[in-house]
């Protein structure tokens, strides 16, 4: 029985887990445990995928999972630390833009202040591209959750940001 | 006209480009899930080289003694091969004694139970003489 291509999937998935799991964690050491969990799990069986039909669905349902498990794990201190460090550990791309960047920093700041549960959501929908009905698939849970979530963070985002966005959106 | 702006807030939200994946992790991870592999499904055992180890292992305290005592069962095994009886096939194919043997037997038989003066063999060379007749023809001899 052969095993499962390691290199392929790390090559066409681990970019958007990673991103995925920084969005969650905010823990750069945490989301490489957490990536290299999910990578070892496939390795040690190696028919997980054998009936899978979406890969990338399935990979980022395992990541949740994993991230959703160590969430929980985590002690009050860490999640202050967490709070602490949300400014500092983006998920996203350093901007060469001053204000661009600034808008980043609230971003991350505003989606840390989300629930796990609506952060992945609104991750996989924004960043992920995936449809309403991908991320019922990929997080297990009904459709009018998965889009109640999503509206209910975006709801929160844009309420955190409407200063910024607005002033931004003057300047242009 | 809210919602374009709702529209127009999400598309500004999915254009912020997101943080690039350190590039050693690959190699580290794949490494890790590597020996993860490794573990689970053991290397192919190679039988005859286990069984030449197992083997050297439990003889190698007495060799010598090991070696003589496999000689001892080689010879033992020989012998009995070479002192086995003929197969059936090959005993069929024999021919019969031929027929002077034959008498030259029987004659020593004669002479052996003569000599002996076996009860047995009387008995049996007598039953060879009588014959038994019908009640009605013994009378007539009696009478007669």
């Amino acid at each position: 029985m052969r095993g499962p291509d390691l290199e392929r999937l790390y090559d066409g998935h681990a970019q958007a887990l990673y991103a995925f799991l920084l969005n969650l964690t905010r823990d750069e050491a945490d989301t490489r445990d957490l990536l290299q969990e999910i990578f070892v799990k496939l390795a040690r069986n190696p028919d997980l995928l054998a009936d899978v039909r979406e890969e990338r669905a399935f990979l980022i349902r395992l990541a949740h999972n994993a991230a959703i498990d160590l969430i929980r794990r985590r002690s009050t201190r860490d999640q202050t630390r967490e709070r602490f460090a949300a400014g500092i550990v983006s998920p996203f791309a350093p901007a060469v833009n001053p204000d661009e960047q600034t808008f980043r920093t609230a971003l991350a700041g505003a989606l840390a202040g989300l629930p796990a549960e609506q952060r992945s959501v609104v991750h996989l929908k924004l960043w992920e591209g995936l449809t309403f009905e991908q991320i019922t698939g990929a997080l297990d849970i009904p459709l009018n959750t998965a889009a109640s979530r999503y509206r209910y963070g975006l709801d929160k985002l844009r309420e955190q940001l409407r200063p910024l966005y607005e002033e931004m959106k003057k300047a242009e | 006209m809210m919602n374009d702006e709702m529209q127009e807030f999400e598309r500004r939200l999915s254009r912020q480009p997101l943080r690039q994946i350190p590039g050693d992790w690959r190699g580290e991870i794949l490494a890790a899930a590597g020996r993860a592999l490794k573990i689970e499904r053991p290397e192919p055992i190679d039988w005859p080289s286990a069984l030449v180890s197992r083997l050297s292992t439990l003889l190698w305290p007495h060799p010598v003694a090991w070696a003589g005592l496999a000689a001892v069962w080689i010879g033992i095994f020989a012998v009995d091969l070479s002192t086995r009886d003929r197969s059936p096939a090959e005993a069929q194919s024999s021919r019969p004694p031929a027929p002077e043997i034959m008498v030259q037997l029987r004659q020593q038989q004669r002479m052996l139970a003569e000599l002996i003066g076996s009860r047995d063999v009387q008995d049996a060379d007598r039953s060879k003489i009588f014959v038994p007749r019908p009640r009605s023809e013994r009378a007539e001899i009696l009478a007669g």
